[in-house]
């Protein structure tokens, strides 16, 4: 173990303080502070108690403080000094001592002066050095010696593990059947027992040489798309991502789920893991903007819900800096650091100002939406590239019947010949019109909008139509939103509203965008009532450079134009058709997080905003050389990179573990560090500590042959292949008297241990088994949920139709939304981390298993299925057995199944094996 | 889900705090930091709750999560029923009478903040519901609430409660949940996980939802938040029942049964495999269980029996359609307390449509319209549900807990005919088993703005609910991602004055 330590800077106390001051005036400690101290503090902070984790008998424990993470003395610096924050009683929550027992105001003044004086108590002196931790997570991991074996090809795995076995007297169960371990391999690895036609063919060669068709089927199933899909799935439980917010009306994120992708495609790709974590954390850097859904991945508040008083917005604001922090914590550090929120963390080595240096370097950060930067050769760029062309095609042959509107859902945009002009009028048909912006482009900077007020355009239009608390200013200031001009006619007036720009200088224009509430388009979707455009339609004029005024453009004619002219209504309608693909497969809003200007960055005293101590800078955690030099004018995204640098070191002694660890948690059932997101003192110690080691280097730096390429630093499919290769995972689930008598959790692995499968794959596995499962990759997630009003709850209306008839995974994560089928099977509800999810038994289980209308559904399709198979009855069973259980019935379950076919249908034989222990429990 | 860490925890942990405490440079006195921590015991082992106590967890079969465990100390509460009224009742308006809003009625004294949650605020307004001395206590009550005003004699105020926000599904979260974020157990999830039940046949957690759908936190106030999903409540009301509780129309009593004898044969044959396992056995046992759910609730959704008298009482006719709709709820409340379910959480309430109707006690508009509108729906079902139990004997056992988010305040919104948010005053009261009774505590200011006596947060509110029902809310803890989580966090305290005697 290297301890390490740091000098925080010698205090020195004594004899140069002493002269400087003349020992008359002099507060004398003995004399006037001791007796303050015992009288009024100790009983309490003293040598039999130390509430808050504080004593004043010493010294020492004044300079250091107590849970708050402040020192209670600062020597010279009464201003400094928390205790005399607490005995002045400046801030209720910390008054000491309490209500009537404060201190005489003299006491108090007292006691400030012997801070200023320099805080001497005859007798003691005391410098303060850091000693690091020496709780084993945060020691440097170095690769262990691979236990000896007489078998030189053996999987390092197994030698741990049957070092630790041998040691309880225990050893590895035989193998398991060919059946059941394919049928555990696949749904571990992707997520979906193997169909019957994979069965047969693994069958068929297991025959002939186990080992190769074992190796041939990981090949396969590691190769599988569905393999992205089953570990984004336990990525996105770690970091409780979900669609929508949560909290107040639990909006719908839009897009958010191209995040989902991106962890799908990482997963795929076999994103090295330090690329993926950076990419999570700094991805705009580096052209995977999708990447930093990671970020904004826990619930948050929306500001427009957090109510006026400006406490309560800087509360929010602070709880989603948070939400970030835990999704550091939980899924890269394995650490709650937000645990040092409001003081120091009570187990491990994160200081509050720890917290607050991690919370700096996020400060760029904000929930919301933003434009993905994203490489040329993302495939989101490169089909919005594509699509550009195939719409500028369309342009250029709209062209020749003028002007034209499109509708991209959140504003339209009206296209017409370029003119120079020094002044554009809009004039409305509708006597009431609501715009929140109107932008206008010219062909030179396409994305240069000349409307804006700060091009030193201005605007007019007829006052006494303009509402008061709606003012024309709105319309072309940079901000969408509910802020917006409204304009309308006066009663018995036929005028219109109407609105005319003048710019500084000559522009040239050909595109005018116009919306009425763009906010909701770019942060949200399926809200009723939302994308409306309350304008109608409207003339465009332009005043030539010759001063006469003509009009370029009246939308209500573009329909009658496209009845007299059948091809312009024939493009139009192709380019509706392209808008709306641009909105879906191209580069749109999403909901990854938006960058705002950080700030500077103070410790929040007791973790209140209303409590702003000293300022900190962007840092990792001290305790882990987390100094990344910068400062508070370092921009947020130098920030991030700069940490997400520190956090993916070869030698951060956490990272590679963590995610070690957790790949095990996902293959075994059980981390060898159970508490997979507390890697702290808090959590549990690793069951064993080598083989974690030897898994972390290994991830680090792969060294064992385990295919036939070679593996990739970071590679997190070498490390599974690894896991899946080993006899233990291989090995029978049966239980055995011994080894439940001396390890019942079978954590040491002298067995495979069995478990209920997660929701996912109990649906994933009816759907397919059912031939019905849709098992295309990627894009928007299927809904149940109905369309809701802006303040009410999402309902579910259809979870079972083939609409859905997706994997699970696609679902729309709902925050504390009941599916009304697997929130039962301990489906999360995204509000917190969920590390792992617990399994719990319910009669609603059964109640959902047994009744609902997917259930039935699935089951009637499974009989169909095994009926087309052919043959009599009895084969029809057996095909029902195979296709969700991969195996036969025995004599008597066929004989007992054909009975209540007979009787009734094959589909109650269905639906008796989906609800079966067999059909839900891995093997 | 009987992880190591879920198990005992208790003695692994060095308590390793502060790292940076090292050793000391020294002086002539040589004060060793180390040295003294060892001292003063900070070095030891130590159990991991905040306070310093030892979690009790308790011991679940997972056959057989619901059977009944015992409570940490004795106590005469076995059930509990929480009836919820989301959208913040006015204090003002109901039980927290303040004689200050006539004499300042229109005038704006100094102290009011010009801006409250929706924004700026206007002058005081007195109370919209005339006050009267009621019962022996002679305790001041409006005639907003008629009903509930005859049986003050019985409840127990708490008169000073603060929280911690001013928005309502953070306020839902805080009073069901013990913290403003999202994804936490609500306390009936915290109760089934630490007491089971008494009715195997019957869920042990019910959450009986507003006729107008789920309140604005939604799930969340009955949810199991990171509990196991076994404790979270069973969402159904009078007039709906559990997702999937009946057997499909399309199938036969026979088909139904007759498929559930094959799967028994299944499971029993698959057991073999896996002797002893509690998991698959606990899997069996639920099928079972949910067989039995299938009659036993239509059983207790059933209000045929109840008499007429019974019936009016709790005005299930002559009232609005929503009252009706809410009588019904109180009265399958009452049910499912006699039949010994353990927490039946009653809502009063639902979320904002947007529309014309009101769904819930919010009123930042017309409170004189929109409180009479809701109090009619609640006032006469819910002081007959408790009339009920207590003619019963069943409040001898039965803890009721009426509780709000938040309370209104004693000013109008600007220009306004309603009232915002007030988070530092509002109204709860509890009644029944282990409940001092015609006792107030706690006081708010003159005007009702904000708690000056014996102030009570919703950290020690849920720490007394927990302790009525035997509970120790410092001990009763689930170990999720680092922590012994607790309803309270790492606050709250048991408010003594409110117990029975003999209960405290």
């Amino acid at each position: 173990m290297i301890k390490k330590r740091i000098n925080y800077g010698a205090i020195l106390l004594g004899g140069f303080l002493l002269s400087s001051v003349s020992a008359a005036e002099k507060v004398d400690f003995e004399q006037e502070i001791a007796p303050i101290l015992e009288e009024g503090c100790q009983f309490c902070h003293g040598e039999d108690a130390q509430e808050s984790g504080f004593r004043l008998d010493g010294l020492a424990y004044l300079l250091k403080g107590g849970d708050s993470g402040f020192a209670a003395v600062v020597p010279g610096k009464p201003e400094q000094s928390y205790l005399l924050d607490a005995i002045r009683h400046a801030d209720e929550a910390i008054a000491m001592p309490p209500y009537e027992d404060k201190l005489p105001q003299e006491q108090i003044d007292l006691i400030a002066r012997w801070i200023a004086e320099g805080a001497i108590w005859p007798g003691q002196s005391v410098t303060i050095d850091s000693e690091n931790s020496d709780h084993w997570s945060f020691q440097p991991v170095v690769r262990p010696e691979v236990p000896s074996s007489d078998k030189t090809r053996e999987n390092p795995i197994d030698r741990f593990l049957a070092k630790k076995l041998a040691k309880e007297g225990l050893s590895f169960s035989p193998p398991a059947d060919p059946r059941s371990l394919l049928r555990r391999v696949s749904i571990i690895l992707t997520g979906l027992p193997p169909t019957s036609e994979e069965l047969e063919r693994f069958l068929k060669a297991y025959n002939q040489d186990a080992g190769a068709a074992y190796l041939a089927a990981i090949d396969r199933l590691l190769a599988s798309p569905h393999f992205g899909e089953r570990w984004a799935q336990h990525w996105l439980d770690v970091i409780r991502w979900a669609e929508t917010n949560g909290s107040e009306s639990n909006m719908y994120r839009k897009n958010a789920w191209i995040y989902r992708d991106y962890v799908v495609r990482a997963f795929n790709e076999d994103k090295p893991y330090d690329q993926f974590l950076f990419e999570q954390i700094a991805g705009d850097t580096v052209g995977q903007g999708d990447a930093t859904g990671y970020l904004v991945a826990g619930p948050h508040v929306p500001v427009a819900t957090v109510g006026r008083e400006p406490s309560a917005q800087r509360q929010a604001r602070a709880d989603r800096m948070d939400e970030v922090l835990q999704t550091i914590g939980a899924s890269a550090l394995g650490l709650t650091i937000s645990c040092a929120r409001c003081h120091n963390h009570k187990f491990d080595p994160i200081s509050i100002q720890d917290y607050y240096s991690m919370s700096a370097v996020f400060q760029d950060v904000e929930f919301g939406s933003r434009y993905p930067e994203l490489a040329e050769d993302h495939p989101r760029s490169v089909r919005e590239r594509e699509l550009s062309q195939e719409i500028a095609g369309i342009h250029q042959q709209l062209k020749q019947w003028g002007p034209w509107q499109e509708n991209w859902t959140g504003y339209r945009e009206l296209h017409f010949p370029k003119t120079e002009t020094r002044k554009i009028r809009i004039s409305f048909e509708w006597k009431a019109v609501r715009l929140d912006e109107i932008e206008m482009f010219g062909p030179a900077e396409p994305e240069r909008n000349f409307a804006l007020a700060s091009e030193g355009t201005q605007t007019v239009s007829p006052p006494e139509m303009t509402n008061y608390r709606a003012k024309l200013k709105e319309v072309n200031d940079g901000k969408y939103g509910t802020m917006a001009w409204v304009a309308k006619s006066l009663p018995g007036s036929k005028e219109k509203p109407w609105i005319e720009f003048s710019f500084p200088e000559p522009r040239e224009i050909q595109r005018i965008r116009m919306s009425t509430n763009r906010e909701d388009f770019l942060e949200t979707d399926y809200l009723l009532g939302i994308n409306n455009f309350n304008f109608g339609d409207y003339r465009v004029e332009v005043e030539t450079l010759q001063g006469e005024w003509k009009q370029i453009a009246a939308t209500k004619n573009f329909n009658l134009k496209n009845k007299t002219h059948p091809l312009r209504g024939k493009l139009q309608k192709e380019l509706k058709g392209l808008i709306e693909e641009v909105g879906e497969a191209g580069v749109q809003p999403s909901f990854v997080g938006n960058f705002i200007a950080p700030v500077q960055t103070y410790v929040f005293g007791r973790g209140s905003p209303e409590n702003p101590r000293e300022e900190v800078f962007p840092k990792g955690l001290s305790e882990l050389e987390g100094d990344l030099q910068l400062s508070s004018d370092a921009p947020g995204p130098q920030r991030r990179v700069a940490f997400a640098k520190w956090l993916i070191r070869e030698e951060h002694p956490l990272t590679a573990r963590v995610a070690a660890n957790r790949l095990w948690h996902h293959v075994f059932g059980q981390g060898i560090v159970t508490t997979t997101s507390d890697f702290g003192a808090a959590g549990t110690e690793p069951t064993h500590p080598e083989l974690l080691d030897w898994l972390a280097a290994e991830l680090v730096g792969p060294t064992f042959e385990a295919s036939r390429n070679e593996a990739q630093p970071w590679s997190m499919k070498h490390l599974i292949r690894l896991m899946v290769m080993s006899k233990a995972f291989r090995q029978s689930s049966s239980p055995t008297q011994r080894g439940l008598d001396k390890d019942a959790d079978s954590a040491l692995l002298w067995r495979f241990p069995p478990k209920r499968v997660e929701a996912e794959v109990i649906r994933d596995a009816i759907l397919q088994a059912a031939g019905g499962l849709d098992r295309s990759l990627g894009g928007r997630s299927f809904r149940i949920h109905n369309v809701k009003k802006r303040y009410s709850q999402w309902e579910v209306v259809d979870n079972h139709g083939p609409e859905t008839w997706r994997r699970m995974l696609y679902q729309e994560r709902m925050r504390r939304v009941d599916d009304q089928m697997f929130t039962a099977f301990d489906f999360p509800d995204c509000g917190q981390v969920r590390a792992k999810r617990p399994i719990s038994t319910t009669p609603l289980q059964a109640l959902n298993l047994m009744n609902s209308p997917f259930v039935i559904e699935q089951a009637n399709l499974i009989a169909e299925r095994a009926k087309e198979f052919g043959g009599d009855k009895a084969q029809a069973v057996d095909q029902c057995f195979y296709r969700l259980l991969g195996r036969f019935p025995t004599d008597g379950e066929r004989q007992a199944a054909l009975e209540l076919a007979n009787e009734f249908d094959l589909s109650l034989v269905c639906r008796a094996l989906i609800n079966s222990n067999e059909f839900a429990f891995l093997p | 889900m009987n992880h190591p860490e879920n198990l005992s925890q208790q003695g692994r942990h060095l308590l390793n705090r502060r790292h940076f405490l090292g050793t000391a440079g020294l002086s002539t006195a040589g004060l060793a930091l180390a040295g003294l921590l060892q001292a003063d015991g900070l070095l030891a082992k130590e159990p991991l709750t905040a306070g310093g106590k030892t979690p009790i967890r308790p011991d679940i079969d997972p056959g057989n999560p619901y059977a009944s465990r015992k409570a940490h100390f004795e106590v005469p509460a076995q059930q509990v029923l929480v009836i919820y009224c989301p959208g913040a009742v006015s204090h003002v308006d109901t039980f927290d009478y303040k004689p200050e809003l006539f004499k300042y009625d229109e005038q704006k004294p100094p102290g009011i903040p010009a801006v409250t949650f929706e924004g700026p605020t206007g002058n005081i307004a007195k109370p919209f519901w005339k006050f009267k001395p009621r019962g022996e206590t002679g305790k001041m009550v409006s005639g907003l609430l008629p009903h509930l005003a005859e049986q003050v004699d019985d409840f127990c105020f708490f008169h000073a409660l603060t929280t911690e926000t001013s928005a309502h599904p953070q306020g839902e979260n805080f009073m069901n949940t013990g913290f403003t974020m999202e994804g936490f157990p609500s306390f009936g999830a915290w109760v089934t996980y630490a007491l089971g039940t008494e009715n195997q046949e019957l869920p042990a957690f019910v959450a009986i939802n507003d006729p107008r759908g789920l309140a604005r936190s939604g799930k969340n106030n009955f949810g199991n938040g990171f509990l196991p999903a076994a404790f979270q409540g069973t969402d159904f009301t009078a007039k709906n029942p559990p997702n999937n509780l009946h057997r499909p129309a399309s199938l036969s009593p026979r088909a139904d049964r007759r498929t559930a004898d094959l799967l028994e044969r299944l499971n029993a044959q698959h057991l073999e495999q896996y002797p002893g396992d509690a998991d698959l056995a606990g899997r069996i046992a639920s099928y079972e269980l949910a067989g039995r759910m299938q009659t036993s609730v239509p059983d207790v959704m059933d209000l045929s029996g109840e008499t007429q008298a019974t019936l009016e009482a709790y005005g299930v006719e002559g009232g609005s359609e929503l009252r009706g709709h809410y009588a019904r709820n109180c009265l399958l409340a009452r049910r499912l307390l006699e039949k010994g379910v353990r927490v039946v959480q009653l809502f009063n309430g639902s979320d904002p449509s947007g529309g014309n109707g009101i769904t819930n006690w919010d009123s930042h508009s017309d409170i004189a319209k929109t409180h009479a509108m809701q109090a009619e729906i609640m006032d006469q079902p819910t002081a007959a549900l408790i009339a009920d139990l207590k003619q019963r004997g069943m409040l001898d056992h039965t803890l009721v807990v009426w509780a709000t988010e938040f309370g209104r305040m004693p000013f109008l919104q600007a220009n306004g005919t309603g009232r915002d948010h007030n988070p530092d005053a509002f109204t709860c009261f509890l009644t029944g088993a282990g409940v001092k009774r015609g006792f107030s505590y706690g006081e708010s200011d003159e005007f009702g703005f904000k708690s000056v006596a014996d102030k009570t947060t919703v950290y020690d509110f849920n720490a007394t609910l927990l302790h009525l029902m035997g509970l120790d809310h410092e001990r009763l803890t689930y170990y999720h991602n680092g922590l012994e989580r607790r309803l309270t966090n790492v606050h709250g305290h048991v408010v003594h004055d409110v117990l029975e005697k003999h209960a405290s």
